[in-house]
């Protein structure tokens, strides 16, 4: 069995939440997913959650109404860094602006670009190391 | 009227010389004079003349050497050299260093100092308008820049999500789960309908022709409502129609339409679910001059922050599927068009009243 972790969806359509809720969930590499519809809540939450937040993979919408994408890693850097070492971020969008890829390529926050729709086998792939 | 004057600063050592161009022409031109190439300087850092004269043998300064000095700093002047007497070496570097557009001989001819000033004078207007034309052009196209950014996102989202869907749906074993898949796969398909939609809206709404005949808002609200009216979303809203139209009122069909469909689904698609009764009151006011409309609903209202921003491109307000921030912007781009006004009210919780003001289009 591989490992399982805590997943944050972060994503304005209320569609891909529920597509990579399922996704996650039905292929097992989820021990629990936690949705958003939007960066700023998810901010909150993980504010609050502060020490108790278990080792988290967040799965990060670029295209937002409100808080963008890049807006949330531009606020994720000013928390403390207890809390951020506990957090894995994955931008995951339909962007093909490559702008938009090289700020995500250049962001020390994110990891990787996964481009959607998010196929299983690519997020298994990444999270095995 | 003096506005419109050609504006002329003319610099000259010899005073009888800046008296007899104003005794000519000043009726005909705004003209400021003065001595001193120092004055010049500090009389240009505070007004915007259009063409500047200058002779070209000065104490302290020849004409050139001024016009080489001043040429960067207020390149949009046109810069005319009065000489004395012929010397080739002064031309060439009026030419070369000065950039001088004219040469007027002294003792000057009254037509041909006349003819020099307009010819300048088209040069200066010519430039200032691909100025402004180049500055409409970087504009446009960083608007389209916006367009194509935002656009490509709104067309390739849900076509993503459907893929996704389609992911999701092969994993599953239960084939009675397929229809929920389905469902969604149609949804998202009419998302991805409906801002194709709304891109050609706006399209028409931009380029295209304005076609102006006699308005029946019966007929047009009729045509509007009957399409919104059936969709699932509609759910039990009540809409209210209130027309009083007298007279023949003329404007663009096409943008009424765009207008009244925009408005009318939005109050559909955030209608409040938790209101007893929900409605839409349509209220039109027309007259052969004018036309008033109002749309009053008890949806879910608009926060204070977003009611500026709804009518700019691609802004969002609301995190649910609220669509793609382009409905509004067409609104008010058709309104515009039309010459009307828009004005917004609205408390969350209680509704929105959207107050139209458009005027007859005189055939």
């Amino acid at each position: 069995m591989t490992s399982q972790f805590d997943f944050i969806l972060i994503d304005d359509s209320a569609f891909d939440l529920f597509i990579y809720e399922k996704l996650i969930l039905k292929s097992g590499i989820g021990n629990s997913v936690r949705p958003f519809n939007s960066a700023q809540d998810a901010l909150e939450y993980l504010t609050g959650q502060g020490e108790r937040l278990p080792k988290t993979i967040i799965l990060l919408d670029l295209q937002m109404p409100g808080m963008n994408g890049f807006e949330f890693i531009d606020q994720f850097d000013m928390l403390p860094e207890t809390l951020k070492s506990q957090i894995r971020i994955y931008m995951l969008s339909s962007t093909i602006d490559t702008r938009d890829i090289e700020k995500a390529k250049a962001s020390i926050h994110i990891l990787e670009l996964l481009s959607k729709p998010l196929e299983i086998t690519t997020l298994k792939a990444i999270l095995k190391d | 009227m003096s506005d419109s004057k050609i504006r002329i600063l003319y610099i000259d050592d010899e005073e009888h010389n800046l008296q007899s161009f104003k005794a000519s022409f000043r009726r005909q031109y705004d003209i400021t004079t003065t001595v001193s190439v120092v004055e010049a300087e500090e009389i240009m850092e505070k007004e915007e003349f259009h063409v500047i004269l200058a002779d070209q043998r000065m104490p302290g300064m020849t004409g050139v050497q001024f016009f080489e000095k001043i040429r960067s700093k207020f390149p949009e002047s046109i810069r005319i050299l009065i000489t004395g007497h012929t010397d080739i070496s002064a031309a060439i570097d009026a030419i070369n260093k000065g950039e001088v557009f004219r040469f007027i001989d002294k003792p000057w001819d009254y037509t041909y100092v006349e003819n020099a000033i307009t010819h300048a004078f088209d040069i200066y207007k010519t430039r200032a308008e691909l100025k402004q034309r180049n500055l409409d052009l970087q504009k446009a196209y960083e608007e389209l820049d916006k367009f194509v950014y935002s656009a490509s996102h709104d067309l390739r989202a849900p076509l993503m999500s459907v893929l996704g869907i389609v992911n999701l749906a092969l994993m599953e074993e239960d084939v009675q789960s397929q229809n929920e898949y389905l469902d969604l796969i149609k949804q998202s398909v009419k998302k991805l309908d409906t801002f194709i939609i709304n891109i050609i809206d706006y399209y028409k709404n931009a380029r295209g022709i304005q076609a102006i005949t006699e308005i029946d808002f019966n007929q047009l609200v009729n045509d509007v409502t009957e399409a919104i009216k059936f969709l699932p979303e509609f759910g039990k809203i009540n809409m209210i129609t209130n027309i009083n139209q007298t007279g023949v009122f003329y404007s663009d069909a096409m943008k009424l339409r765009i207008i009244f469909n925009n408005l009318i689904t939005n109050a559909v698609k955030f209608q409040d679910a938790r209101k007893e009764n929900p409605f839409i009151k349509l209220d039109i006011y027309a007259t052969p001059q004018h036309t008033k409309i109002t749309f009053e609903d008890n949806g879910l209202g608009i926060k204070k922050d977003d009611i500026e921003k709804i009518f700019k491109m691609f802004y969002r307000a609301g995190a649910t599927n609220s669509g793609s921030g382009i409905g509004l912007y067409i609104v008010h781009e058709a309104i515009t068009k039309l010459q009307g006004t828009i004005n917004v009210t609205s408390t969350v919780g209680e509704g929105s009243i959207f107050e139209i003001n458009i005027p007859s289009v005189n055939k």
